[in-house]
Order: structure tokens, then sequence, then C-alpha cells
């Protein structure tokens, strides 16, 4: 039996609903997300991915439709409850990895432990856990200043995953990383997903997404269509995305 | 057309600005208000020290200036602050830094030109008010008073078109040097490395060292003479420098090293204060001892005025005295409470005047004596006299008497007869009335009544000299009016720039902090938990130079009781303190609410 983690249904968003010129990013989207599933969300710039990011992520509300992650109906939490729901359920990485230069590695990623008030000795087992997770054991104690880029792409993936959440949602992780970096980060994502947590990606680029299982693709805030890995190898499955791309995008 | 969009952007930042003009225009309200007062040569030469004030006044007015510029230079970095990324995209985009340089010099201007302008006239509705103040609390006379005084305006205008001059230089220079690339991201780049301990170590060693040297030699000061300030001086300011750059590093370290830190955004909360007060240490420093300063004049300038009634009673044990009082003087001593009167009968022969002895024994005379020795070495005291202590002309009892009679008896001889010998005597029996009260403080308005009645009666210039406690009390009270006006003007003055200036150099840091903030939010930080972040953070910023001022002035005022220049130093001490606290928490929570509002992000789910 498979669990959904996300359930959309209908979901509309409307900017600027009562000015003169609203607009509607979303219009309708329904999708689910199976635990354990790496999914990746394609479509071109202003295609509404980071609106949907957003909603999932309790950062926005829709203006209708609704949202279940875990089986809780997140449009109605209160927003405390939707500060300790991001804490505890979701895993962000961004593309510029936001993190606190203020503190040590080891720090930032603690940093959602700390919200939840977990004990010293219990979130530093699960920081060092996540670290050596993502190889970056032996960079506890510096600052991210004194990092590479895809260091502190690793060290902001820890961050995501050191809460043990529900999922972890990624918009345009590997945006501002080399593809050295970049392909060495997806393969790490890859192996967090195949050890059952479940993934979130948004991005345009169709390299990142060939490392998804399912891609959805988004047009003018509707779903287009859906493509599978299936029993393909990820070379394929890259040659299959670009053409979608290249017919989807006429 | 450039101008234009450099417009627009100042319309987009509208708060930022009412914060920058407020801030001038407050500056140069105050700046402007003082001169109008220490510039006013009447004023200053009414008031009864004349030369004495003037030198108060010219050092108040420098001690202004300074601060003044202080002040101008964190107003105009607030304002560089905010524009530094506006026009370094024009320049990204092409703009020519020549123009751009053009550009900032005339908004620093005009900036400056129009809130000096705003601020001569705002000081004008001030001093207006001081003046009713001034008049009422501390009884100096009004006609001098000009709420629009020339030479005020000449000089605040002067002064603060020059430092914006400078100051249009320096941004137009800054401008025109630094590649657009940087200024695009100088607000973002924080190389922040971890101090070596040892170093700190060494620091925070040698600066409670030094503070310690320089309380030690204010205590001091009856030994060390002058050289106590100087002493006092540089070690307090270069041990406040090391202290903020260290000790509290340390503190800080400690804390996160504690199970504290794991608690909510306290690691965040902490490795932020840290960071800021290594960045800060310079403001702090400059904080801190501004706010002794300021503190100090303010309990300096009021504790003189709590020496009064000290001098006075140190004078004579009587506050008024009256040879055969009219009825209308009567009438007034018997409005004055809490008084103990005694009468002698009086008959003056040739060049002696004469007293019953009888009288003097049963009811003998009180005098005031300086106490040598012990604990109140220093204060007055009211002591009974004999009458055989009363006979010697030189004791202080029978001095004190003398100054008590008329005086047109000055030289004459004193006698005490029997009442056999003084009935013979020829010449009318006259009534010497004494008064004593208990609290000189609040009987203050009675007796001046009294004195009042006497100026008419006999003259001012009589009355002046008589030695009567309250005639010293009146005349010190005005003495010290300009010594406590310039105390709590220059304090207050102090408080309020020293206050803005952390503000703006709070606030300047403010938009970069917008993306952590941001970050902190996205991963499920509630909005109170971000919010006391805040507030503890600026906290820490604006506590620690409040406790090292506080700690200066504690130790500082030993100079002054140490000199008994002020008896009661500490009770002024307390009082300036907390009224102090109360206006400088309100620039704290201005402050955080500011913050609050400029990092704390709007997220449209919680609408
Ligand atoms: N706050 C907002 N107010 C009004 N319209 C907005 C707002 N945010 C986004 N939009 C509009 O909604 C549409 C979808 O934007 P969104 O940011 O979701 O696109 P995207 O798919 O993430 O694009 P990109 O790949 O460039 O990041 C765009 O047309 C955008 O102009
Ligand atoms: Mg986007």
């Amino acid at each position: 039996m498979t669990t959904e983690i996300v359930n959309t249904q209908n979901l509309h968003k409307i900017y600027d609903q009562n000015s003169e010129t609203p607009y509607e990013a979303l219009k309708g989207i329904s999708f689910t997300v199976n635990k354990g599933e790496f999914v990746g969300i394609m479509g071109a710039s202003g295609s509404g991915k980071t609106t949907l990011l957003n909603i999932l992520a309790t950062l926005d509300k829709p203006t209708s439709g609704s949202v279940q992650i875990g089986g809780d109906d997140i449009t109605q939490l209160t927003p405390n409850e939707m500060s300790d729901f991001r804490s505890k359920k979701l895993g962000f990485i961004f593309q510029d990895f936001n993190l606190l230069e203020t503190l040590t590695v080891f720090e930032n990623i603690a940093l959602p432990l700390s919200l939840q008030n977990v004990k010293g000795s219990v979130s530093k087992e699960k920081v060092q856990r996540a670290a050596s997770r993502l190889g970056i054991d032996q960079l506890l104690t510096k600052y991210p200043t004194q990092l590479s880029g895809g260091q502190k792409q690793r060290v902001a993936a820890a961050r995501a995953l050191v809460s043990d959440p529900s999922i972890i949602f990624g918009d345009e992780p590997t945006g501002a990383l080399d593809s050295t970096n970049a392909r060495e980060l997806l393969d790490t994502l890859q192996q967090i997903n195949q050890a059952g947590v479940s993934i979130l990606l948004v991005t345009h680029d169709p390299f990142s997404a060939s490392f998804c299982k399912r891609i959805l693709f988004i047009k003018d805030g509707r779903i287009g269509e859906e493509i599978q890995i299936g029993n393909r190898n990820r070379t394929e499955f890259y040659q299959e995305i670009l053409e979608k791309l290249g017919t989807f995008e006429q | 057309m450039l101008f234009k969009i450099a417009f627009s952007g100042v319309r987009a930042r509208w708060k930022d600005y009412l914060v920058l003009f407020s801030g001038i225009i407050m500056a140069a309200a105050i700046f402007y208000m003082f001169e109008a007062i220490a510039l006013n040569k009447k004023f200053v030469a009414s008031t009864t020290v004349g030369q004495n004030a003037r030198a108060v006044f010219i050092l108040g007015a420098v001690l202004l200036v300074i601060i003044t510029l202080v002040y101008v230079f964190y107003a105009n970095n607030f304002l560089m602050g905010m524009r530094k990324h506006d026009y370094g995209l024009f320049i990204m985009l092409g703009a020519k830094s020549t123009k751009i340089s053009k550009l900032i010099a005339f908004e620093t201007l005009i900036v400056g030109l129009v809130s000096t302008m705003v601020g001569v006239v705002a000081g004008m509705a001030l001093t207006k008010i001081v003046s009713g103040f001034l008049v009422s609390a501390l009884e100096i006379p009004v006609k001098y008073f000009q709420a629009l005084y020339g030479p005020a305006v000449w000089v605040t205008l002067i002064l603060f078109m020059v430092l914006f001059l400078i100051a249009s230089f320096i941004n137009a220079r800054i401008f025109a040097k630094t590649p657009a690339l940087k200024l695009l991201k100088a607000e973002n780049q924080t190389d922040w490395k971890q101090p070596k301990t040892s170093r700190l170590l060494i620091q925070a060693v040698l600066g409670i060292f030094l503070l310690v040297v320089g309380y030690y030699a204010m205590y001091n000061i009856q030994s060390l003479k002058l050289n106590a300030i100087w002493i006092g001086l540089v070690t307090i300011v270069v041990g406040t420098y090391f202290i903020v750059n260290s000790f509290f590093v340390i503190l800080l370290q400690k804390i996160q090293r504690s199970a504290l830190n794991n608690r909510g955004i306290n690691s965040f909360t902490i490795a932020q204060l840290k960071f800021r007060i290594r960045d800060y240490t310079k403001i702090l420093s400059v904080v801190s001892l501004l706010f002794a300063l300021a503190l100090g004049a303010i309990t300096v300038g009021v504790g003189f005025q709590s020496d009064i009634p000290e001098i006075a009673n140190g004078q004579n044990a009587y506050a008024i005295s009256a040879t055969n009082p009219s009825a209308e003087i009567s009438a007034r001593i018997a409005k004055v409470g809490g008084k103990s009167t005694v009468n002698y009968q009086q008959k003056i022969s040739g060049k002696t005047v004469y007293y019953r002895a009888g009288e003097f024994q049963q009811k003998p005379i009180k005098y005031a004596a300086f106490v040598m020795k012990g604990k109140n070495a220093g204060f007055s005291q009211v002591k009974t006299s004999s009458l055989n202590q009363l006979k010697n002309p030189d004791s202080s009892a029978y001095q004190q008497l003398v100054a008590l009679q008329n005086p047109n008896l000055r030289a004459f001889k004193v006698k005490w007869v029997s009442d056999g010998v003084f009935n013979q005597l020829k010449g009318r029996v006259n009534q010497l009335q004494l008064v004593r009260v208990r609290d000189i403080n609040s009987q203050y308005k009675s007796l001046k009544a009294v004195l009042e009645q006497q100026k008419k009666e006999f003259g001012p210039q009589v009355v002046q000299t008589m030695g009567e406690s309250i005639v010293m009390y009146t005349m010190v009270k005005s003495a010290f009016a300009s010594m406590e006006f310039m105390g709590v003007f220059l304090g207050i003055a102090f408080l309020a720039m020293l206050a803005s200036c952390l503000m703006f150099k709070i606030l300047s840091g403010a938009e970069s902090d917008k993306v952590r903030f941001e970050m902190l939010n996205k991963i499920g930080t509630r909005r109170r938990v971000l919010r006391q972040s805040i507030m503890l953070q600026i906290l820490g910023l604006f506590a620690l130079p409040a406790i090292l001022g506080l700690i200066d002035v504690g130790f500082g005022l030993q100079m002054f009781s140490q000199t008994h220049l002020l008896y009661h130093a500490y009770n002024t001490f307390m009082y300036s303190a907390i009224a102090f606290l109360v206006l400088y928490l309100i620039y704290y929570g201005v402050t955080v609410l500011i913050y609050q509002k400029i990092v704390i992000p709007k997220t449209r789910s919680e609408k």
C-alpha cells in the first residue's frame, strides 16, 4: 500500500485579487506525491512553479483548493501552527544556500532542531548523522564563508534533512552550482531518496530533472503532462525530458 | 531623467528618510536651542556667577559640537547605507559614476539643508518652552530670552552646512572611486572569523586593569589633583574599548557553549550579537563614554542643586532674622512652617550692643559649625553655644550672631549684661527675632516672601549682606542654576544624540539582515520567536554601553564626593539614572519596532 505525502486538489492562486489587474498564477492544480517518491516539477519561467511550492510550504495561501501534507490540511493552520509545521515536517533547499554566516556549519544544521527545543545530546547525534550522510562531517566547525558553493549546498541539504521531515522541497537547488557540484548534490539527493525520504524538486534544468522518478510539467498555471522514468535508465529519461520540453514549450 | 529615478528611490523609502530627517532635525534643534542661550551675552552675564558661567557654557558648546560631529557622521552612514545599492545599480546599468557622484553629493546637501532649517525652526519653539521651564524651575529672569536669536541661527546653519558639505564630498568620493559591483555587494560581505581566545583574554584582562586604574585615579583625586582627570580619561577610554572588544565576546562564547545555545534560535541571536559587538566596538565604546558624560553631567548639575541647603545651613543656623519686625514681616514669618522662633532683647548704647545674659542662658543661641573629622567631615552641623563661648569675639557663634543683627551694627561690640544693668541702660528695647526652620528646601517659598518684604523695607543691597541662611540660599541657588541647566541640558542632548547614533547604526544593518530573517521564517521559526530575537539583539547593543556608562559614572562621582564638591552625589545619581534609563528605553523601543518592521517578513499566508 502506498501512502500519500502530498495531495493537492484543484488549487487556484490569484495574485492581487482585489486590484484592477488580478493575475491567476495557478488555474486548478491537482496531483499527489506518494511516500518515498522523487518528483520533479518543470515549466517555463513564469509558469507558476515557485507559486506552487510556496503554497505547499505554507509560505503562501491558495485562493481556493485544498492541500494535504502527511494527512493534514495545511490551508487551515494558524500562523504558529504553520511555523511549527515547517520546522517539523518540511525540509528546504534553496537556490542561494541561505546559510547564516555567523553560525558554524554545525549550528546551521542544528537550527531546525533547536527550534523544536530538541535536547543537546540528541541534536548532536542527529546533526552528525545528517552531516555524514552528506559527507561533510569534517566541516562542522567551519563557518559558511570558509566553504565552497557545493559544500554550502550540502550543508543546506543536511539542514533540510536533520529533523527527519516528511518531505524535502527544493527550489532550483542546483541553480547556483557548477556542473560537477550540481551532479554531486543530485547524486546525494538520490541516495537520500533511496533511503526513503520523499523529495519534491522544482527546476527548469533537464539534467537535474532526470534524477527524479516522475516529472510534472506546468504550463500557464496548469499541469500539462506527466512522465515517469519507469524501467529506463537516466540517460533515456533525460532524452525524453528534452523532447517533451521541445514540444511542450511550443 | 536620472534625477527622477533617484527621487523615486527616495519616495519608495520615505519611512527610512523620515527617521533620518527627524534625527537631524532633532540634532539641529538641540544645537540651536543651546546656542540661543549660550551665545546670549545678556543672559550669561546676568547670572550671578558671570564669567564662570561663560566658561561652563563654552565647555558645553565644545562638547555639543563634538557629539554633533559624531552624530552627523552616523546619520550620513545611514543615508549611504540606503543609497549605495540604488546608485550602485545605476552605475552598473551604465550611468556615469561622475554623474552619480554629483547626484549623491546633491542629495546629501539637500537632506542636510532641509532638515537643518526645519531643525532651527523647531529649535525656536523648543527655546520658548525651555525658557519657560528655566524661569519657573531655576528662577532665571525671563527678559533675556529670545526664541529667535540671530547669532544662534547663523552658528547652527553654518556648522551643520559645513558638516554636510564635508559629508557630501566624502560620499561623492566613495561613488567615484568604488567599483559598482562592490557598491552592490558591500552589505552582504561578512568575513566573520572566530577571534583567537588568547588574544581576547589578554584584551579583557588589560581592559579591566585599565578601568580599575582609571576608577582608582578618580577616587584619589584628593592626592592626584588634576592628574586624576587625565589618567582617568585615557585609561577609561582605552579600557572601555578593550572591554567591549573582548570581554563581552568571551561572555557570549561562554553562553554559546552552554545548553542555552540549543534552545530556539538562541544560537542565531547570540552569534549575531557576538558578530555585531565586534563590528560595533567603536560606536559602543563611544556611546558608553557619552552615556557616562551625559549621565554625569545631569548628576553633577542637579547634584549642585542639592548642595544648596547644605551650603546655606553652613552659613548660619537661622534662616531669618528680624529686628523689631514690621507687621508685614511678622505676618509673613507666621506663614513659615516647621519653624522655631527665639526672641532676644537688645539695647544700643554708644558703639555697643547689649543683651540680657539671662536670656542667652535660658534660650541658648544656636550656630552652624563645620565637622572637621569623622564620617560627616565636611558637612555642617547645628550646635548650641554656651554664653561663655559666645562671649569670645573669635567664635563662630559670636560672628554668626553679629551677622544676624541689623547691618548698621556690624562694627559695634556685643556685650551680655545682667538684667539689672540692662534695665539701667538708656535707649529703647529692640526685639531681635531669629527664625530657624527644619527643612529650608520645603520652606523656600515662604522664607523668600519674608526676604522680599525685608528688601522692600531696607533695600536689597542692605539685605544682601545679612547673615540669614535664606540670603545665602537664594544667592547660591541662582549661581548653581546655570550649572544645573547646563548639566540637565547637555545630559539630555547627549543622550538623545547618542541613542540616535546607536539607532542609526543598528538600523543601517537591518537591510542586510532581511535575508536571514526570511530564511529563519522559511524553516519554520515562529514570528514571536523572531521578534524576541530582535529584541534581545538590540537589547544587548543598547544595554552594553549603558552598563559600562553607569559604572563609569558610579566611580566618576567619587571625584565630586571625595572633594566634597557634592554632598549627596549618589542620591542624585539614583534619580538621574532612573530618568535617564527611561528615556533610553524609549529609544530602545523605537529602534526595536522599526527594526522589526524592516526585517520580519510579511508572509502572505499569515494575513
Ligand atoms: N507576488 C506576486 N504578485 C503578483 N504576481 C506574481 C507574484 N509572484 C508571482 N507572480 C506572477 O505569477 C506567475 C508565476 O510566478 P512564479 O514565480 O510562480 O513562476 P516560476 O515558474 O517560479 O518562474 P521562474 O522559473 O522564473 O522562477 C508569474 O507570471 C508572476 O509574474
Ligand atoms: Mg521560481
